[in-house]
């Protein structure tokens, strides 16, 4: 005998009594999916607006955008750029782990090393390297082929278009090679062993079990490298500005900042990356999760077929590491070079020219350096803390609520995934400025921001370390006596620590370098050290230039030679 | 030894006797529009002391019921009382969270945290009802000895075996004076020698202190040895509750019998009612029951379970005997097991000699007296 029926049951009061927990969980998580998910709206909005968010609507903008012959230019640019340096990404990222994960080719794990390492050289490392290297006057790589050819010989020159696609390709290399080692390293041995006696060679078992089953990664990678490099920033708009090369990215920039400004026009550029970017990341979604269809737990590694390189082994290993120095230790080497150099031109090559003096200036006279580095660390260390706390929010409701509202919270969370970061920037000014009092003009529009962009790769990280922790390990606290907030705090927080740990390093890292999100939000007292970078940049002192971001570089690398041996840095 | 539950008490007046639980109509249906019934109006007092079996198929509702109890799943609709305060009532919107409900839980996994040592593991439940570690320290230690793992407090979890992560397990659950424990098969990722050991041992424990147990398996052996109670489940609802001897030797339905690893049910028609028994047609002939279900009518068609010690075959003896040809004898140690086809019919006997009898050879097959042993319900 039933007491109460279940159609009577659904609603009743003790579903609310089950949980405060639950409603502020709730709460929180709808809150940040409408903060995340604003500004793309507002870019649409924006670039349909005479004027701010709120005055008339227009399409002025809309046919601004394709009469413009600038516009057009840059579109197709965008798109050359774009298609160039996904397929330069591809290639490095699934050779380099197809090499370091199923061959035996010596120095494969030193290689996976070096292969994710740019993910922690900030882009203007990468770009006042390669300037250092293949400037087609006073690179290094241009100087020496003079030397040895005689003349003045011009082998590489970055101010093209294949010097940024080369800059770039390499850039994004690691984020190919995460999404894509994984699943050569977690394939089910026993799925290729069945696949062995049933008879396929090894180029059979390659061709038919081992490239499928990657398809939905390898689609994954391709449509993210899609999308950081069609709004990728700081590439385009220091040497792609330098070269006349105008993209959609950079073009936003100059519309919002030249003057006279032309924040509807930026909006409308804007709205084409972000319709761009988020049908990409839509369909990345999608590849993902079919991917997740074959997600084979069980097998790690052992028993893996691997690929005898033969004869090509070792000049294999030698072209893998080259590439793989050139998106890392190259730059940073080149870079360090050109700090120590008084000035910096073909003749200026020689012992004499060697100085500490833009060390001493740059650290310690040029007047904006300490009060942007101090922003940018105050807003890395506290930005990185509040996406992780926050994702342990959402992750929660997420995973283990379960929540009402977890499949929008869900879906929100993809949007700055496709945002790139300029038009990001557009959107939340185009609210903010509109709030008299508001933030505008202040750190914490910065701090926004940041906590906007990186709260999806926070819950990445999170969603997955709360997979692993078995319920059971959170049900048996519960029964001991813990309320939901101690179990988080006395069990999974612990055994999350790793995949934690690693996210807050990860964000920290992006964040002190993040300038395009910043560009069209800070203020001269808000300056922060990336966008400092683009001034001296602007100014055209390379040694300086040189100094002050290899002071980026160390700042995001003490944290991670700290405690990077804590950490987990995969969000597989 | 020193008890551990006695220390408690003395310390802690209000500590609770172990209590027993009360579950009334309880439904749980899962999917869209609740097209799954997990569980399906169960009603049930599981009592203080007592160790309670469920046992059933999988996907029957075991765990529905032990995770509703625990708080872990709010039920739809029905009541749950533990010692006689109700800490689910959908009708008056009660549901306490598994933190106020004062229970401990084994689980299959073990469900111990890898992060801290095996004596913060045990000492838990302590630490979250604020007991000082000083007075935490010396429960913990005469709790490991309760379970034989006395002076492993500092390891890790990952430097034990599975039984003794088990017995860990069973020692946190028992540590906080729990009003009762729930077991959801704890044994059932150990291999056959330990299992049988562990279920000794936990055999040993409760007789020692006996605590109020919810136990749920699917292994028929583990709810004859263990349980004071057996209930077999069938998609969300009780089968037939009793003792495990009255479930083995009275099961009411064929599901239950089958489900107590009773071999050698086979289909009958009742030729004739008695006053103390029945006839039943079968396959081996007719075959005198003693049924306990009265109110049947001749004709009815019937299951029959015959005991596998209670039957020979032999080439020669027992001649009018029904004729089987013999599909498998196995030799099993203590018994041989035969397997043996009987007009379609497969009929399992057990004999104690160690003769056995090549495949395809033709038998007959003789019941004893007393091998038709109950009349099913279909
Ligand atoms: N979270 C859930 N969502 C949907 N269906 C569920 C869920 N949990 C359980 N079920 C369904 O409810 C029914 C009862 O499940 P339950 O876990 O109680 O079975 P069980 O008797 O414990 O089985 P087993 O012996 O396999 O553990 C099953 O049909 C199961 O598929
Ligand atoms: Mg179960």
């Amino acid at each position: 005998m039933s007491m109460v029926r279940p159609a009577e049951a659904k609603g009743r009061p003790f579903r609310i009594s089950l949980g405060l927990d639950h409603a502020a969980f709730a709460m929180i998580a709808v809150a940040t999916a409408i903060m995340v998910s604003y500004p793309a709206v507002l870019v649409l909005l924006r670039s349909i607006s005479t004027e701010d968010i709120g005055s008339p609507l227009t399409l002025d903008w809309i046919r601004a955008l394709v009469d413009s012959r600038r516009s057009r230019e840059a579109l197709v640019n965008t798109a050359i750029y774009t298609a160039g340096s996904s397929a330069l990404a591809m290639t490095l990222g699934v050779g380099l782990s197809f090499l370091s994960t199923r061959t035996d080719m010596p120095g494969a794990r030193l290689l996976g090393l070096l292969a994710i390492l740019p993910i922690l050289v900030p882009p203007f490392i990468m770009v006042v390297g390669w300037v250092a290297l293949a400037d087609p006057n006073a690179g290094l790589i241009n100087i020496a082929a003079s030397m040895l050819f005689g003349g003045r010989t011009v082998l590489v020159d970055i101010n093209t278009m294949s010097g940024l696609i080369w800059m770039t390709g390499l850039f994004l290399s690691p984020y190919v090679y995460l999404l894509v080692a994984a699943g050569f390293r977690n394939c089910d041995p026993a799925m290729e062993e069945a696949a062995r006696v049933a008879g396929a060679s090894r180029i059979g078992l390659l061709r038919t079990v081992i490239l499928p089953l990657q398809r939905p990664a390898l689609l994954a990678a391709l449509l993210l490298v899609v999308v950081m490099s069609a709004g990728d920033f700081v590439i385009p708009s220091t040497v792609g500005l330098k070269a006349r090369i105008y993209m959609l990215p950079s073009l936003i920039w100059q519309n919002s900042s030249t003057f006279p400004p032309q924040p509807g026009l930026a909006a409308a550029q804007s709205m084409l990356l972000v319709v761009i970017g988020l049908v990409c990341i839509f369909f990345q979604r999608r590849a993902l999760q079919r991917g997740g269809r074959y997600t084979l737990l069980g097998g790690k590694g052992a028993g893996l077929t691997t690929f005898p390189l033969g004869r090509l082994r070792y000049p294999l290993a030698g072209l893998a590491f080259v590439f793989a120095l050139c998106s890392s230790l190259l730059p940073i080497l080149s870079v360090s070079a050109m700090a120590f150099m008084r000035f910096w031109a073909p003749y200026a090559m020689n012992l004499e020219n060697l100085t500490l003096r833009n060390f001493r200036y740059v650290l310690f006279e040029y007047p904006q350096v300490w009060p942007s580095a101090q922003n940018s660390l105050f807003l890395a260390v506290l930005g990185a803390t509040l996406c992780v706390l926050l994702a342990i929010v959402l992750g929660w409701y997420i995973v283990r609520m379960r929540g009402r509202f977890a499949g929008l919270v869900e879906y929100a969370m993809v949007v700055p995934l496709g945002v790139p970061g300029i038009a990001l920037g557009v959107g939340i000014l185009s609210l903010w400025i509109l709030v008299p009092g508001g933030i505008y003009g202040t750190l914490w529009i910065l701090l926004l921001a940041y906590i906007t962009a990186h709260i999806p790769v926070a819950l990445q990280f999170v969603g997955s370390a709360l997979h692993r922790v078995h319920t059971d390990l959170e049900d048996a606290s519960r029964i001991s006596g813990r309320t939901l907030v101690g179990t988080l705090r006395r069990i999974n927080l612990p055994l999350m620590r790793p995949a934690l740990i690693g996210s807050w390093l990860l964000i920290y890292v992006v964040i002190l370098r993040e300038v395009s999100l910043v560009i069209l939000l800070y203020n001269p007292s808000t300056i922060v050290l990336p966008v400092g970078l683009m001034d001296i940049w602007g100014s055209g002192f390379y040694p300086e230039l040189a100094v002050y971001s290899l002071l980026l570089l160390v700042l995001g690398l003490v944290p991670v030679l700290l405690f990077g041996r804590f950490a987990r840095f995969t969000a597989d | 030894m020193a008890d551990p539950q006695q220390r408690r008490s003395a310390g802690d007046a209000k500590a609770g006797e172990t209590s027993s639980v009360s579950v009334t109509g309880l439904s749980k249906s899962y999917g869209g529009a609740g097209s799954l019934r997990a569980l399906d109006d169960f009603t049930l007092e599981f009592g203080a002391g007592q160790c309670t079996v469920l046992l059933g198929p999988s996907g029957c509702g075991k765990t529905t019921v032990l995770r509703s109890i625990a708080g872990l799943i709010t039920p739809d609709s029905g009541r749950i009382a533990i010692g006689g305060t109700a800490v689910f009532d959908a009708a008056f919107g009660t549901c306490d969270p598994p933190e106020k409900r004062r229970l401990g839980m084994v689980f299959q996994s073990y469900a111990l945290w890898p992060h801290l040592s095996v004596a913060d593991n045990v000492g838990y439940p302590l630490a979250a009802s604020g007991m000082p570690k000083a007075e935490i320290r010396p429960l913990v230690e005469s709790m490991l000895e309760w379970v034989s793992l006395g002076g492993m407090g500092g390891r890790y979890v990952h430097e034990l075996s599975g039984g003794q992560q088990q017995r860990v397990s069973l020692a946190r659950a028992v540590v906080g004076n729990p009003r009762a424990i729930l077991f959801d098969e704890p044994l059932s990722n150990l291999d056959a020698r330990l299992r049988e050991r562990m279920r000794l041992e936990l055999l040993g424990l409760r007789q020692r202190r006996p605590f109020t147990s919810i136990y749920v398996t699917h292994d028929q052996l583990e709810a004859m040895t263990l349980g004071d109670r057996v209930v077999v489940m069938r998609a969300g609802k009780i089968e037939q509750v009793g003792s495990p001897e009255d479930v083995y030797k009275r099961p009411r339905t064929r599901f239950a019998a089958d489900f107590m690893g009773i071999p050698n049910l086979i289909e009958g028609r009742l030729r004739a009612t008695g006053p103390d028994g029945f006839v039943v047609d079968t396959v081996l002939g007719p075959l005198r029951a003693r049924g306990w279900r009265t109110g049947r009518t001749v004709g009815e068609s019937c299951t029959v379970a015959l005991r596998p010690t209670l039957l020979a075959c032999s080439p020669d003896i027992g001649a009018g005997a029904p004729l089987g040809r013999v599909i498998r004898s196995v030799f099993q140690g203590t018994s041989t097991i035969h397997m043996i086809d009987v007009a379609g019919t497969t009929i399992t006997i057990e004999s104690f000699s160690e003769e056995r009898h090549g495949d395809g050879m033709t038998v007959r097959v003789t019941p004893a007296e007393g091998a038709v042993f109950a009349l099913l319900d279909d």
